[in-house]
């Protein structure tokens, strides 16, 4: 019983991924499994292929992966293009986001979220709907206005950027949601609006992997494992203790 | 050759577009507080032709005030090239040049703009900027500003720069679902939504939009 319900649950496994950049190998064999409901951190120094496995995963056309496989929601996640991920639902929200100058953040979430509704056979939604939606999924990160009527992320500070991959994380409801340092750079009240967020979005039928170098982001988004990557490997799993363990020793005592 | 006089206090404005193995060339003389602005589009889609397009302004009265906006998007086997030549030759007169090609397939386009401030032509305020995009590894743009200034006392800039779509942009946009040449798309709309702009008429700014849109939708030659 446990066990179907533990297979019927599985959002994402990965299985002995290798992969590389410039024919240098970065991700040596990474073995993970997510179900729904969880939030995995996945730790480690720099250098250790963290956000290498976050831009394998998205399809990230700079890497490539040279063995191993990914399965998510029972698909071969590798063989989609990075559009069909998204679509399908996985979500990066990205340690540096990009600025598009000239492109509105309306524009750009209609195009994305109609994309997304499209792939699920439903129909595209009117301008009235959509901007009610913006409304309210706004809210959530305390999102002004003025920023949703900008182009996307051009001049927004950082805490404004990150908050903004949140919002967009809300808009487009994802099953597995990889956020890559998204502590990095923000001040205690931008990190708590961001962790709120997250927090408020988690649901017994999704999943999310923190990807973070400090423990701190981990007392506001509180995992149910860590993972501990180096060298391309996960090395060690845990608890949220195993975070606290981190914070006490450094990585030199666990690596 | 087309010559025209603006006469003393004249506003014109002019559409040129370019029409498959023509030249276009045109000559205009401003008097003083004459305002003329020019729109070049060169959007037709995939000609395998020749396009030459000159514009030769003078400002001979002072107080004129010049703007050419041009807006090429240019596929298939086509060669554009377009000239601007922008003489001030009296003080206090005020020019705006702004270009941008999006060229794709194996077209090419080149553009020189000259820009001529006269020794005495002084307080001139002259402005010219090239920006283009390379969508197919074959396309290719050749610019060449030519800045001639005599005086000393003016203000005067200008900048070209000729590169690729921006690939972050590109993947940050199909990270969330967009389809690459959607992602593009909305890309060079983003790319010439500032000349789009200076049309100031929404009928017409919402068409070359479409236009622009149906040009780029599809996939270029990678």
């Amino acid at each position: 019983m446990v066990n179907d319900q533990m297979v019927n649950n599985l959002v994402l496994e990965i299985r002995n991924l290798h992969a590389s950049i410039a024919g240098k190998e970065i991700l040596k064999g990474v073995n993970l499994q997510i179900n729904a409901g969880e939030t995995h951190a996945i730790m480690g120094p720099n250098g250790a292929g963290k956000s290498t496995l976050s831009a394998v995963l998205t399809g990230n056309p700079a890497y490539t992966v040279t063995e191993g496989e990914v399965i998510f929601r029972g698909k071969d996640l590798l063989s989609m293009p990075p559009e069909v991920r998204a679509r399908e639902g996985l979500f990066l929200s990205f340690q540096y986001p990009v600025e598009i100058p000239g492109v509105s953040m309306t524009n750009f979430m209609r195009a994305a979220v109609n994309a997304k509704r499209e792939h699920q056979g439903l129909p595209a939604l009117s301008a009235g709907e959509f901007l009610k939606l913006m409304r309210a999924k706004r809210a959530l990160v305390e999102l002004d206005n003025k920023l949703a009527g900008r182009s996307v992320n051009e001049g927004f500070s950082g805490g404004e950027k990150k908050r903004n991959e949140i919002f967009q994380m809300a808009m487009l409801e994802p099953c597995l949601s990889i956020l890559d340092e998204t502590d990095s750079g923000l001040d205690i009240d931008a990190l708590r609006i961001v962790a709120e967020g997250v927090n408020k979005l988690h649901t017994p039928e999704n999943a999310t992997i923190v990807i973070t170098h400090y423990q701190r982001l981990l007392d506001y988004i509180v995992p149910d494992f860590v993972h501990i990557l180096a060298d391309g490997q996960i090395v060690r799993t845990g608890g949220k203790e195993l975070a606290l363990e981190l914070e006490q020793t450094g990585y030199a005592g666990l690596v | 050759m087309n010559e025209y006089i603006l006469h003393t206090g004249e506003k014109k404005h002019l559409v040129i577009t370019c029409v498959s193995d023509e030249t276009a060339q045109w000559r205009i003389i401003q008097e003083a507080d004459s305002v003329l602005t020019v729109h070049l589009f060169c959007l037709e889609k995939d000609a395998d032709t020749r396009c030459n397009v000159l514009l030769d302004i003078e400002q001979a009265g002072e107080h004129a005030e010049t703007y050419i906006y041009g807006l090429g998007i240019l596929s298939g086997k086509q060669h554009i090239s377009v000239h601007t030549r922008v003489r001030h030759s009296v003080p206090n007169g005020k020019s705006n040049q702004l270009l941008k090609f999006a060229v794709m397939g194996e077209a090419k386009g080149a553009f020189l703009g000259e820009l001529i401030v006269a020794p005495h032509a002084q307080h001139t305020e002259a402005l010219q900027t090239n920006r283009n995009v390379l969508l197919s590894p074959a396309a290719t743009m050749q610019t060449q500003p030519q800045l001639e200034i005599y005086a000393d006392d003016v203000k005067c800039s200008h900048g070209a720069s000729t590169g690729q779509i921006d690939e972050s942009a590109l993947f940050y946009m199909q990270q969330r679902g967009i389809a690459p040449d959607v992602a593009r798309q909305l890309l060079l709309a983003a790319f010439f939504h500032d000349i789009v702009s200076t049309l100031g008429e929404p009928a017409i700014e919402d068409r070359l939009q479409r236009k622009i849109a149906a040009l780029t939708e599809e996939r270029p030659l990678r």
